[in-house]
């Protein structure tokens, strides 16, 4: 269908649209005039995707003069993989509608790992051997010695991208990172090259946060984008995570004593330069006297993660006098690593800030701040120049460069914390000096200053207010919307009490309680036998989920539950994960019928979706507190405490509960859909816990069904499945409408009825 | 086998029993034993098939030497013997263990064929079991608890099998279980105990039934189980440090399903280089020290024996598995490739110790086994299915079997191409949203009316709402049009067309839809009238009993002609005298069906004589079938209850023509050929008729009778469509 909002013809692959899309693009379009950032919350199974899509594009479309890019940003690849294939059918909606002047490119952009097509390369393991693999073939020296001995292994797919030049051009379309393997099988150019060439004229790029919030990435990858762009991060309930961890670094033994073999490794080559290349030695030092800003120009398959602080503060300044020989930069790196060895050897658990930690640096090893700010760009100069290409082995002293960097460049929003074991196991030693991150402003800053309008949506943003200020800007449209049901097809339970009626939770002093993990194993056999295909269950932790497997396993629960459904479990194996959904999805397909158990915070929870048969009942067990006990936690509650004047309690229990209802909003995904969602804890019972889920759980979640046990959710499971299983009318009873067609939206005129629906 | 063993024994009816003195004497098939005192009872002549077992005594110094050959072998009843000595009990006995072999060999090949050799031929216990499963089952479930003594004494003069009876009566058969009357036991009761039919001709039209139901048995293979019975543990027994692992065919089959590893060194070592016993003693080892969850002991133990460390590390050939299978998972699932597109991908990076995260030390990685992965393991095994189809008994073969099918597995993944189209077309069709959506336009699948009363039932609701004037037109339906008539309207319609050219659309749709409505009502029409509810049948309207008549009635007369055209072309006379045997039982069931028609209320009579008449109708039409021959009989139009005279009458006649030449012409011997090759045809009869064009629709158990009226139906809406105008009266007197 297509419609108008104001003035912008909007095309919509589908024939009807839900009124709230409606509303959310009304919303969406606001914020895109006022070119400014805009906070949207709206529940999950309500098509966001689409309509974010649906409408940038088009508004791309109604401006051809000064047409807008698009970035849009996901948390994995399976969720970029979705996202192309919605667009790709809009994009063919829009192509029938338009014809060619419809045409955009749009594609995936991942590292190589995912999109590197030369077989020798990709069979390595993981992500840094691929990148290893591939620089040793295309690294510009290796080429240009490969010209003269025709022994030296190329990539053949990067010589052909390189001999068509300019005519390696993706055509018009969209592209997942599967169609861009296979174009680039089929043409023999590189598809990693060719992506990241064409993502400067694409029109729609989809990549995963990083590569705009990890400056690292950002600074090589991102820095083409034009500023008239629109930025979407998606499912965004955790961006203040991702923010943190982008920053954050720990350094352990194990790195230290890495980067100790890389800088030896390093001495001998130096030496072996100075005896062979001298030339090349000094040609990198007059380099550096003039400033690090033309590493730019080096060839694209040269190009190194950039700095991972913001590059702007470093690129004006030119390399400090004392590290421009290479020499005396490793000299300095040797002593910066014997410093931290010297500190990880701590008996206390230690905290401190940044600066009084170059401080300490500087007067213990004399490595000043300016030093510390340029180690990570000298380091790589230094390993380009060195002609380095098993990069992957190098991976240690790069770590501790990206400390030093962070170290050297912050003075606020961090503190430096050294642990000599883990809480809960005091008698295993493993010192880690954490270097953490307390301030998401700081990593998401450069993206908000850059783009014009920067979007963040997800099913739970609640409460809504809080994430400006946890992110530190000033949105244009702020706004949650509910959800508008045709029936009541969710059906959100708190279960207080078990099938003895004695309480459950997972509160610290009760969920080792026999009673407690029986009482969660006897719901959890209850729901198995009523439910139909697919039920998902949430733990708070890996470690308790095992736990209570395990007790279950002995007990015979697990046997019973077995009897009804397959059983499968989120491991922190992602291979052995994927392989464990697959399987699950198509358990539930043949109608065996499955259980997956997962946890909270786990990769699952993050992206997966369980909707339809995939996931008739969600339960999770217990509240997903984050370890409070974490030292690095602590401390980021106290940053957030002074700086922000958010209390503790508000924060934790706000994060729990934004992981909790994202991990039930998981099984819906349209209004066809239906699901029900148990929060087996006695503490959701609680006006303060239960107050900040989200809206449309909340309205759904009526007041007799705030205290149940065992048996009466048992009770209102069956009625609901009953009830569900009736036909309906899709349209919505008169009155209400929950699908509007084409008509009903002209009906509505300028949309300035469309207030009325909510 | 050598000849014959006679030996002196005392026969005794239990073993502390004195016993009669005698002589045993045994030949290959059977024992005969003659006691020294001529007039004593205990003398006995029985075959050795009968024999289930034996038994006998441990040879000790001052212990009788008994040999019991057992009947049953649960009952344990049976001829117990009491020999002089050992050495001659020995003899006896290796004798008959030798005959037992014997013939337990052979009624298992030989069950087959002998069922339908002889007519009074002795039937293999199999088979046995096998009808009398059949007359057993439940399909009305009338309980009539007489009727299964009933059975045991028509089966046991036919028979004279006591054993069998025994059996059956030990078992509780007859005593305890309440015997569900079925269909087929009231025809078995009714032809084959009055004599009508013969056991044997009884059973040949139904060998597919027998057949069909082993082969359905058989065919049906069963998954693996859905609990983990690999996950062994270990039992104590309290007082001393030894544990005990039990493993049974199931568990090793399981084990090997789920644990590669372990399979594939069981074909390395067993049994070159360890026997099978010692490598379950190995793996239940590897078991215990994995459950004990000690990884240091686990490594310590792994460093010592290789073996051993087979069954503690990881599972290789299970980790290349999982990296073979991550390609083809679905991308939208794929959360491996989030792998390499992490921040995190330089070591350290990220919030380290945050709480969720485990530790563990990497030099022991390799050693730790969680029930995680044990359990989706065995999730996923299950959820394949058992591909080997061998028994369990052998673990060699088992192992081998496995392997076998895996190749097989590999192979085929290789040539499969079309599977990553599917998933992606899986995966568009995943990303709409299915309710903003027009439902797309689904592949269907072809009717196929399991029930016709379902189907006309339904159509109720149809006829009722749309055609009023319809009804009038059924009225009609028995009064006769000729076939003048017929034509000249065709022909007039025809004409009509030639002149005003056909019109567009040549059927307007609503006259189609008034045909085929008519049509299907016209069938329907009874219970039209009695517009009630449409989950009810006519037939249920009726009293029970009466309806329990009717439809015996309908199955009996089903049978009998089936008998009937399965001896035709009557050739032998005992293909005559058994189709004479028919026709006198037809004849006794005209007077019932008689009788009921004038039973029941007469608010029903209309009902029942419109039942009652397709029964008759159909007597005859299979009769002018096959008989083209003959004269045609009877008025066109009208069925008459007086139509089944008619019917008996063209059955004597043909007997009476086939008598004369069959006395002369061939001989008994190959009478019996024929006989069977006529079972045969008609059991191939029995498949066919199908095609027969006039069905009773509304009785149960007649499922064929679906297919012919979705031929009328259509042959309605062809009719339709040639002939645009035709009013529904004409044609639908032709019909």
């Amino acid at each position: 269908m297509k419609f108008q909002i104001e003035d912008v013809t909007v095309y919509f692959p589908y024939d009807n649209i839900y009124p709230e899309q409606y509303s959310y693009m009304v919303e969406l379009k606001r914020a895109l005039d006022a070119k400014g950032h805009a906070l949207l919350e709206m529940p999950t199974g309500t098509g966001k995707t689409i309509a974010l899509l649906s409408l940038i594009t088009s508004y791309a479309l109604s401006k051809p003069s000064n047409p807008i890019k698009l970035l849009y940003c996901t948390r994995t690849v399976h969720e970029m993989e979705k996202t192309l294939a919605e667009l790709r059918l809009l994009h063919q909606y829009q192509l029938r509608h338009l014809g060619p002047a419809a045409r955009i490119l749009a594609l995936g952009l991942s590292s190589r790992k995912n999109l590197c097509i030369n077989p020798a390369v990709v069979s390595a393991e993981n992500r840094d051997s691929v990148d290893a693999g591939c620089r040793k073939l295309t690294a510009s020296w290796v080429r240009a010695l490969a010209v003269e001995n025709p022994n030296i292994p190329t990539c053949q797919f990067f010589e052909n991208y390189e001999k068509a030049a300019s005519e390696a051009v993706l055509p018009p379309g969209v592209y997942t990172l599967q169609d861009l393997r296979a174009f680039g099988r089929d043409k023999g150019w590189c598809p990693y090259f060719l992506a990241r060439h064409m993502v400067q004229f694409a029109n729609v790029v989809v990549y995963s946060y990083q590569y705009l919030l990890d400056p690292k990435v950002a600074g090589i990858i991102s820095k083409e984008m034009q500023r008239e762009s629109v930025v979407v991060f998606d499912e965004a309930h955790n961006i203040d995570n991702v923010c943190i961890e982008a920053l954050s670094v720990s350094v352990r033994r194990q790195t230290l004593e890495g980067a100790t073999r890389n800088l030896s490794k390093m001495a001998q080559e130096i030496n072996r330069f100075k005896a062979t290349d001298a030339g090349r030695l000094r040609a990198e030092y007059n380099r550096l006297v003039e400033g690090l800003a033309q590493r730019g120009n080096l060839p694209i398959s040269d190009t190194w993660l950039a700095n991972p602080a913001l590059p702007d503060d470093i690129l004006k300044e030119a390399v400090p006098g004392n590290i421009r020989r290479a020499e005396h930069f490793l000299s300095v790196l040797r002593r910066l690593v014997q410093y931290l060895h010297g500190r990880l050897e701590t008996e206390n658990v230690e905290k401190e800030g940044p600066v009084a930690f170059v401080a300490s640096i500087n007067s213990q090893a004399g490595i000043d701040q300016k030093m510390l700010k340029f180690c990570y760009d000298r380091l790589h100069s230094l390993m380009l120049t060195l002609e380095i290409t098993d990069t992957d082995e190098f991976l240690h002293i790069q770590t501790i460069c990206d400390f030093a960097t962070l170290v050297g460049t912050y003075t606020r929003g961090f503190s430096i914390i050294i642990e000599p074991f883990d809480e809960r196991m005091p008698h295993i030693p493993d010192p880690v000096l954490q270097l953490s991150c307390h301030d998401a402003s700081l990593a998401i800053k450069p993206v908000f200053e850059r783009f014009q309008s920067v979007v963040i949506t997800s099913g739970t943003l609640s409460p809504i207010d809080l994430y400006p200020r946890l992110l530190n800007f000033n949105p244009v449209v702020s706004r949650s919307f509910t959800m508008s049901l045709t029936r009541n097809c969710i059906c959100p339970m708190v279960l207080t009490r078990g099938s003895d009626q004695l309480p459950v939770s997972t509160k610290f002093d009760m969920r080792s309680d026999p009673g407690v993990v029986r009482n969660y194993g006897r719901l959890l056999l209850e729901m198995v036998s009523v439910v139909p295909d697919g039920i998902v269950c949430f733990f708070v932790s890996y470690s308790y989920m095992d736990g209570i497997v395990n007790t279950w396993n002995e007990s015979g629960i697990l046997k019973e539950i077995m009897q009804h459904k397959l059983v499968f479990i989120e491991t922190q194996d992602v291979v052995e994960t994927t392989l464990a959904l697959d399987n699950y999805r198509r358990a539930c397909d043949c109608g065996r019928g499955a259980v997956f158990f997962s946890v909270a915070r786990g990769k699952v929870a993050e992206g997966i979706d369980f909707d339809r048969h995939y996931g008739r009942l969600v339960i999770m067990f217990g509240v997903p507190f984050q370890y409070t006990l974490s030292r690095i936690l602590l401390a980021r509650l106290e940053y957030l405490r002074e700086t922000f004047q958010i209390k503790e309690g508000d924060f934790l229990t706000f994060d729990a509960l934004r992981q909790a209802a994202q991990c039930v909003g998981r099984v819906i995904r349209s209004k066809a859909d239906y699901g029900m969602m148990i929060f087996a804890d006695k503490r959701y019972s609680r006006h303060d816990k239960r107050s900040k889920l989200p809206g449309w759980i909340l309205s759904h979640l009526r007041d007799a069904h705030l205290n149940l046990s065992t048996d009466m959710a048992l009770h209102i499971a069956r009625e609901f499945l009953r009830k569900m299983a009736q036909p309906y009318d899709k349209a919505g009873v008169s009155g209400r409408k929950t699908l509007l067609s084409e008509e009903d939206l002209e009906k509505m005129g300028d949309g300035t009825t469309n207030e009325m629906l909510f | 086998m050598s000849g014959e063993v006679l030996k002196r024994a005392r026969y005794k009816t239990s073993v502390k029993d004195s016993g009669v003195a005698g002589v045993l004497k045994m030949t290959e098939d059977k024992f005969v034993f003659m006691p020294n005192d001529p007039t004593s009872s205990a003398r006995f002549d029985v075959e050795f098939r009968f024999i289930k077992g034996h038994k006998f005594s441990k040879g000790g110094s001052n212990k009788p030497a008994l040999l019991n050959l057992t009947q049953d072998s649960e009952k344990g009843g049976g001829y117990i013997f009491e020999f002089e000595n050992y050495p001659d009990r020995e003899v006896c006995r290796e004798f008959v263990g030798k005959a037992l072999a014997k013939f337990s060999e052979a009624s298992k090949a030989g069950s087959e064929q002998s069922a339908v050799k002889l007519f009074d031929e002795q039937l293999s216990t199999i088979e046995m079991e096998r009808r009398i499963k059949l007359l057993r089952e439940d399909r009305h479930s009338v309980p009539e608890e007489k009727f299964g003594v009933l059975l045991l004494k028509g089966i046991l003069p036919l028979f004279g099998e006591t054993i069998i009876a025994m059996k059956l009566i030990d078992s509780g058969i007859a005593s305890k279980v309440k015997w569900d009357c079925s269909e087929l036991q009231k025809l078995h009761k009714q032809f084959v105990l009055s004599g009508v039919l013969t056991e044997a001709e009884f059973w040949a039209t139904r060998k597919k039934l027998l057949d069909g139901n082993t082969s359905r048995t058989s065919k049906q293979r069963v998954g693996f189980k859905s609990a983990m019975i690999s996950d062994l543990k270990p039992l104590t027994d309290g007082r001393t440090n030894r544990v005990t692992f039990n493993l049974t065919p199931e568990i090793i089959h399981q084990i090997f399903a789920e644990k590669p590893a372990v399979h594939q060194a069981f074909l390395n070592f067993v049994p070159n280089k360890m026997t099978e016993k010692d490598f379950w003693n190995k793996y239940c080892r590897a078991e215990y020290l994995h459950c004990t969850r000690n990884t240091v002991a686990a490594a310590a133990e792994a460093a010592e024996d290789e073996e051993l460390a087979v069954f503690l590390k990881h599972d290789d050939i299970l980790a290349s598995e999982a990296r073979r299978k991550i390609r083809r998972v679905d991308p939208t699932l794929d959360m491996e490739a989030d792998q390499g597109d992490d921040y995190m991908h330089l070591p350290d990076h990220g919030i380290f110790r945050d709480g969720s995260k485990e530790i563990i030390d990497p030099q022991y990685e390799q050693y730790r086994r969680t029930l995680s992965q044990d359990l989706n393991r065995h999730a996923a095994v299950v959820l394949e299915g058992r591909p080997i189809d061998v028994e369990l008994e052998d673990t060699r073969t088992v192992a081998e079997a496995l392997a076998k099918s895996k190749r097989v597995e590999a192979a085929n993944e290789k040539s499969d191409g079309s599977v990553t189209r599917e998933r992606l077309e899986r995966i568009s069709r995943m990303t709409e949203i299915e309710d903003l959506q027009a439902p797309r336009d689904l592949p269907f699948a072809a009717l196929c009316i399991k029930d016709p009363r379902d189907y006309f039932d339904s159509q109720q609701a149809n006829a009722l709402k749309t055609l009023g004037d319809t009804l009038a037109g059924s009225k009609q339906i028995k009064c006769s049009l000729s076939s003048q008539e017929a034509y000249g309207s065709l022909r007039g319609f025809i004409s009509e067309i030639k002149s005003v050219g056909l019109s567009d659309p040549i059927v307007k749709p609503d006259i189609a839809l008034k045909v085929l409505n008519g049509l299907t009502q016209n069938i329907s029409s009874t219970k039209f009238h009695l517009g009630k509810n449409p989950q009810e049948s006519v037939l249920d309207r009726l009293p029970i009993i009466t309806k329990e008549e009717l439809l015996h009635h309908w199955t009996s007369i089903q049978e009998l002609l089936r008998h009937f055209w399965s001896s035709y072309p009557i050739t032998t006379t005992y293909l005559y005298t058994k189709a004479s045997r028919l026709k006198d039982a037809m004849s006794q069931i005209y007077p019932k069906l008689q009788e009921i028609k004038e039973s029941v209320q007469s608010d029903f009579r209309h009902q029942v004589s419109l039942l009652v008449q397709p029964m008759l109708q159909r007597r005859r039409e299979t009769l002018k079938r096959r008989r083209r021959s003959e004269p045609q009989e009877g008025p066109g139009g009208e069925r008459t209850m007086g139509s089944i005279g008619t019917d008996l009458a063209v059955m004597e006649r043909i007997l009476e023509l086939v008598k004369p030449i069959l006395e002369h012409s061939k001989t008994e011997q190959e009478a019996d050929q024929d006989h069977h090759q006529n079972q045969a045809r008609a059991q191939h009869a029995h498949l066919t008729s199908t095609a027969h064009p006039v069905r009773f629709p509304l009785v149960p158990g007649s499922r064929e009778n679906c297919s012919p009226l979705c031929g009328l139906v259509k042959m309605g809406v062809l009719l339709a469509f040639s002939l645009s105008d035709l009013r529904e009266v004409g044609w639908r007197r032709r019909v």
